[in-house]
C-alpha cells in the first residue's frame, strides 16, 4: 500500500506571456486521496490537464509508475474534468458502455459494473433513460460512474463536489474513500476546504500558479493551526506590534487581530498585555484551514505565520 | 487508430439510431417520388377535367379528310371528334355559338392553295386547341406536297427541313478523332455524373451535421472526458468517419430507390449499363475527397463555436461554401471546356462538383487537367486536415465562447 503510482516535477504551463502554473511538485500514491486547492483561477484545472496530457505542459515531468513514457496510461486512468458533460441523446447505459470501450474495458463487466453502481447511487433501472431526463445531480452521477467504470489505479477527479447538494456530496466522499480504501490512488481539486479536510490525506493549496503549502493533512493542520488573538477595542496597530511571539498585526476598525508563534506558551503571553489597551472583547484560538485559504484567496499576509513551509 | 474506429462506430451508431435522421433518411425518397409522381398525376386528373373533347366539324371540298381523321386518331394527344359536314353548313355554324368547345375548319381548294385555313370557333375553346391545331399542317402540307406531284424522294428532303451542326474551329475532324484516347462520346457519362453528384452533396450535407456535432461536444462538455482517452486527432478523424458513413448509408438508401426509379421511368436510357462504367471510380473518387475536404473543415470549425444560433458571420460563411459551386452550373452547362469551367476545377471548394459536371458534360475529357485538378483537390484535403487538427484541438477545449477569426488565426500559426 502507500506506494507511489504518480509522480509529478516541477511542471509549469504558460499561454502567450502568462505563466498559468509554474513549478508544481506533487505525488499520488496508492490508496490516498491526494487533494489540489486554491481559489478560483489559481491553476488547479490547468495542472490536471497539463498532467493529463490533454494540454501540453511547458516544462516539467510527469512520471507514471511502470509506464516507460511520460505522461499518465490512458487505459489505467480515470477522469472527471470540470467542465463534464454527456452526449444528449443517448441512453446512459450506452455512454458508460461507450467509454469503457475507449478505456478497452471488456463490456460484459463494465455492464454488469454499471448496474452494480447505478444501484448504489440510486438510479437503479435507470440504464436504459435517456441522458436529457436526467437532474443535473443524476447526470453529475452517472459522469462519476463513467470515469470509474474500467476500474482505474488512478483516478483524478477536478471539482467532484461543484454542483451537488449536500447529500450527493456525501454520496460522493463515501464513494471517493471506500475506493481509495480499495487502493486506488486518488487525485482531486477543490476549492472547498470543509469537503477537502474531511476527505483528503494529502493537500497541495496552490495560489496564483504556485504551490504555497504542501504536505500531510495532520502535517499541514499542525504546522499552520497558529493560535490567533482578537481583540475589540480602540486600539493603535503599534501598541500590539513590539509584544512577544507576535508575528504580524492586523486591524480592521476597532479589530485588531494578533498573529501568535507557534510555540507561545499562551498563559505567560496573555501577561504581557500593554496597560494601555482597551479591551472590549477578546478572543484567542487557531487559526483554520479554511482561514488560510481565504486569505491566500483574498491575498492577505496570513503565510507568514506558516514560515517557510514545506516546499518539497 | 483503434480509438478512432472507435469514435467512428460511436458516432454512426449514435446518429443512425437517431429518430430525425431515420426520419430524413428514408422521407427524402418519399418526397422524390412524390415530385416524380405528381406532375403525372396531376396532368392525367387535368385531361379527365378535360374531358369536354373539342367537337370539330370539318367541311371538306377537297377530299383530304380521310388523312386528317387517321392523323388525328393516330395522335393520343388530340382529344377531338372529327366529324364531316356536307351541306348542313348553317345548323353547324348555330351549333358553334351555342355551345363551348366546337370549332369549324373549311378545306377549299383556295385553302390548301394559299395554305390559309379559316377557322370558325365557339366563344370558349381548350385552352390548348391553337396549339394543337398546328399538328393538321402536317397532313395538309402532305396534301399540298401531293397536289405539286413531288416524288417520294423530293418530299423527303423538302419535310426533313434544316438542321444546324457545331464543330469547332480547331477540332480535328471525325475521322482523326476515331484514334482519340477516350471512346466515350459526349453525354455518356451524364448518369455516373448524376450519380456522383448525388453522392457528393449527400455525404457533403451529411459532412455540415459535423459542425453540429463538433460544436454539440464542446457545448456537452463530453470532449475533455473523451480526450482522456485518446488525441484530438483521433477525435477528429473518427468523427469525419463516422458521418462518412452516415452520408453513405443515406446515399445507398436514397439512391436504393433512386436507380431503380430512374431506370423505370428513363425506359429509353440503359441506367445500368452507363452507369458501371470506369469513369465512375474517378468520380467517386472526386467526390469522396471533396467530402473529406469539406468535413474536416466543418469539424474543425465546428470546434470554434459552442452555440450554432449564436454563431457569428465568419462560421456562417463557411457553412456557405458547399453552395459555391452552383454559380459555376450555369458557364458549364454553356460551356464544359470554357474559362470559367477551368478555374472552378481547380479551387478546392468548387473542384469535386465542378470536375464531376465537366466528366458528365464533356465528351473528350482533359485528363491532363482532371489528374492536375485531383492533385490540388489532394493536397488541399491533406492542407485542410491538418488546419483542423490545430483548430479543432485547441477550440474543443475552449469553453463559454465562440472563437474570432482571429483568434482562429493564431491557433493555426501557432
Amino acid at each position: 500500500m502507500n506506494q507511489t503510482l504518480l509522480t509529478v516535477d516541477n511542471l509549469g504551463k504558460s499561454y502567450k506571456d502568462k505563466q498559468i502554473v509554474k513549478d508544481i511538485s506533487f505525488s499520488v500514491k496508492k490508496g490516498m486521496i491526494t487533494a489540489i486547492l486554491g481559489p478560483n483561477g489559481a491553476g488547479k484545472s490547468t495542472t490536471i490537464r497539463s498532467m493529463m496530457g490533454i494540454m501540453q505542459p511547458d516544462e516539467g515531468d510527469v512520471q507514471y509508475q511502470g509506464h516507460p513514457k511520460q505522461g499518465v496510461p490512458h487505459q489505467k486512468v480515470g477522469y472527471l474534468p470540470e467542465e463534464r458533460g454527456l452526449y444528449k441523446n443517448v441512453k446512459i447505459m450506452d455512454i458508460i458502455l461507450y467509454f469503457a470501450d475507449l478505456k478497452d474495458y471488456p463490456k460484459k463487466k463494465a455492464k454488469a459494473r454499471a448496474l452494480e453502481y447505478l444501484k448504489k447511487f440510486g438510479l437503479e433501472g435507470k440504464d436504459k433513460v435517456s441522458v436529457e431526463e436526467l437532474s443535473k445531480g443524476m447526470a453529475q452521477k452517472a459522469q462519476f460512474i463513467a470515469s470509474i467504470i474500467h476500474e482505474p489505479e488512478l483516478l483524478i477527479l477536478d471539482e467532484p463536489f461543484s454542483g451537488l447538494d449536500p447529500v450527493s456530496q456525501d454520496v460522493f466522499k463515501r464513494e471517493i474513500r471506500e475506493l481509495a480504501d480499495n487502493g486506488t490512488a486518488i487525485l482531486l481539486s477543490s476549492h472547498q476546504m470543509n469537503l477537502i479536510e474531511e476527505i483528503a490525506d494529502d493537500l497541495l493549496l496552490i495560489h496564483k500558479g504556485k504551490t504555497v503549502i504542501q504536505g500531510s493533512m495532520e502535517e499541514v493542520k499542525e504546522q499552520y493551526s497558529n493560535y490567533k488573538c482578537t481583540i475589540v477595542g480602540e486600539n493603535e496597530a503599534s501598541l500590539f506590534e513590539n509584544l512577544p511571539s507576535v508575528q504580524s498585526v492586523e486591524q480592521d476598525g476597532n479589530r485588531t487581530v494578533l498573529y501568535l508563534e507557534k510555540d507561545v506558551h499562551l498563559p505567560t503571553w496573555v501577561t504581557h498585555m500593554p496597560q494601555a489597551s482597551i479591551i472590549q472583547e477578546m478572543t484567542i484560538d487557531r487559526i483554520s484551514l479554511h482561514e488560510i485559504f481565504v486569505g491566500i484567496a483574498t491575498e492577505k499576509d496570513l503565510m507568514k505565520s506558516g514560515g517557510g513551509a514545506n516546499h518539497a | 487508430m483503434r480509438n478512432t474506429w472507435k469514435v467512428a462506430k460511436w458516432e454512426y451508431k449514435r446518429n443512425a439510431t437517431n429518430k430525425s435522421f431515420i426520419i430524413s433518411t428514408l422521407l427524402t425518397p418519399v418526397f422524390i417520388l412524390i415530385f416524380t409522381f405528381l406532375p403525372t398525376l396531376l396532368s392525367g386528373s387535368d385531361s379527365t377535367n378535360d374531358a369536354e373533347a373539342m367537337q370539330v366539324y370539318l367541311q371538306d371540298e377537297v377530299g383530304i379528310a380521310p388523312q386528317i381523321e387517321e392523323f388525328v386518331d393516330n395522335q393520343e394527344s388530340l382529344n377531338w371528334d372529327i366529324e364531316v359536314v356536307q351541306d348542313n353548313e348553317e345548323a353547324v355554324l348555330n351549333s358553334i355559338e351555342d355551345q363551348d368547345n366546337q370549332a369549324l375548319l373549311t378545306l377549299t381548294e383556295d385553302a390548301i392553295e394559299t395554305g390559309v385555313v379559316e377557322v370558325k370557333t365557339s366563344e370558349e375553346v381548350t385552352d390548348s386547341f391553337f396549339t394543337q391545331l398546328q399538328i393538321l399542317s402536317q397532313p395538309i402540307q402532305a396534301y399540298q406536297f401531293e397536289q405539286l406531284g413531288l416524288s417520294e424522294s423530293e418530299l423527303q428532303q423538302i419535310t426533313s427541313g434544316i438542321m444546324f451542326e457545331k464543330s469547332e474551329a480547331n477540332a480535328p475532324s471525325s475521322e482523326e478523332e476515331g484514334s482519340a484516347q477516350s471512346s466515350v462520346t459526349e453525354g455518356e457519362l451524364i448518369i455516373p455524373g448524376i450519380f456522383s453528384l448525388i453522392v457528393l452533396f449527400a455525404i457533403v450535407f451529411t459532412g455540415m451535421m459535423i459542425f453540429q456535432s463538433a460544436s454539440q461536444e464542446k457545448k456537452e462538455k463530453v470532449s475533455e472526458i473523451v480526450l482522456s482517452s485518446m488525441t484530438p486527432g483521433e477525435l477528429m478523424q473518427g468523427k469525419i468517419i463516422g458521418y462518412f458513413g452516415l452520408g453513405l448509408s443515406q446515399v445507398i438508401v436514397w439512391l436504393g430507390f433512386g436507380v431503380p426509379l430512374a431506370a423505370w421511368r428513363l425506359e429509353d436510357v440503359p441506367v445500368l449499363e452507363s452507369l458501371f462504367v470506369p469513369e465512375l471510380l474517378i468520380m467517386v473518387l472526386i467526390a469522396i475527397l471533396g467530402y473529406l475536404l469539406f468535413a474536416s473543415m466543418f469539424v474543425g470549425f465546428g470546434a470554434t463555436v459552442e452555440d450554432i444560433s449564436s454563431a457569428g458571420n465568419f462560421q456562417g460563411v463557411i457553412m456557405m461554401l458547399p453552395f459555391l459551386p452552383f454559380i459555376f452550373i450555369g458557364p458549364i452547362l454553356s460551356d464544359p471546356s470554357g474559362i470559367v469551367a477551368t478555374v472552378g476545377s481547380f479551387i478546392p471548394f468548387t473542384s469535386p462538383a465542378v470536375l464531376i459536371m465537366r466528366m458528365a458534360m464533356l465528351g473528350e475529357l482533359p485528363w491532363v487537367e482532371i489528374v492536375l485538378a485531383i492533385v490540388v483537390l489532394m493536397i488541399s484535403v491533406w492542407l485542410m486536415i491538418k488546419l483542423a487538427g490545430k483548430i479543432f484541438e485547441v477550440g474543443i477545449l475552449m469553453y463559454g465562447k465562440n472563437a474570432t477569426p482571429k483568434e482562429i488565426w493564431k491557433w493555426i500559426r501557432a
